[in-house]
């Protein structure tokens, strides 16, 4: 059985931090996306090395890890500010 | 906290944040049954933001936390954890009541059903604590470090209003 408490609480604090990350060309970061397909192969051989949590035996990766970085991923290309208004 | 900072840094700031990040997150995911917990997740969240804020500067920061940000989330946070120590007091008679868990069996079910978190171990409202805890120590420490960079263009502009 899945379990998803750590995926979309993961997803959603991913998602919260994610809408954060600016998407100018004032901040030349170079976070291209080329450089999120290759963090997300880092990503997940990271939450493989780290394992789910105990008595969590649906996948042998960490699952909140992986959807707190697809949520940060999405939360930057969907609500991904051009300037900081504040 | 200048940008004269070195290319390579420049380059693996960011994506050694965003992996600091999401193992902020997952610790505090996994707060109830393994070591961490909301405090400490946020604060490894807290110390990837810290670490692109001083590698690009305030200015040029690309996770980009601002006062509404803070105020909002760091509010959220306490609300929800009273929130939640309500809903315990209401349904159960005590403050805090793990609703979720609900180990005496004096909640309803349906309320039960609402707070339990969907995972093996019963944990009932820890994690969404863990969760609140979070979020408020991960805005709050990020804010400190954000005041404590911009003291002295703060004290440098009052002086500048000064000699005018």
């Amino acid at each position: 059985m899945i379990v998803l408490g750590p995926i979309i609480f993961g997803f959603l604090l991913g998602l919260v931090v994610g809408s954060r990350i600016r998407n100018d060309a004032e901040v030349n970061i170079g976070l291209t996306s080329g450089a999120i397909v290759l963090l997300f192969i880092v990503s997940i051989i990271i939450a493989w090395k780290l394992g789910n949590f105990p008595y969590y035996n649906d996948f042998p990766v960490a699952t909140g890890f992986i959807s707190a970085f697809i949520g940060l991923v999405i939360g930057k290309l969907i609500f991904g500010r051009s300037k900081n208004t504040n | 906290m200048s940008n004269d900072g070195s290319t390579v840094l420049k380059l693996l700031a960011l994506p050694i944040s965003i992996i600091l990040i999401c193992l902020g997150v997952n610790t505090i995911l996994g707060g109830h049954i393994t070591p961490g917990g909301g405090f400490q997740g946020g604060a490894m969240i807290s110390a990837g933001v810290i670490l692109s804020l001083f590698v690009y500067g305030f200015d040029k920061n690309p996770i980009d936390f601002s006062p509404s940000f803070v105020s909002a989330v760091e509010s959220f946070g306490a609300l929800f954890y009273v929130f939640l120590g309500l809903v315990g007091l209401v349904f159960a008679g005590s403050f805090l009541y793990n609703v979720g868990g609900d180990f005496f069996g004096i909640v309803p079910p349906m309320i039960k059903a609402i707070f339990h978190y969907p995972d093996p171990t019963n944990a009932g409202i820890i994690p969404y604590l863990n969760m609140t805890v979070g979020l408020k120590v991960m805005v709050g420490l990020t804010a400190v470090a954000i005041a404590f960079s911009q003291f002295k263009t703060f004290e440098e502009e009052q002086e500048e209003g000064d000699d005018e």
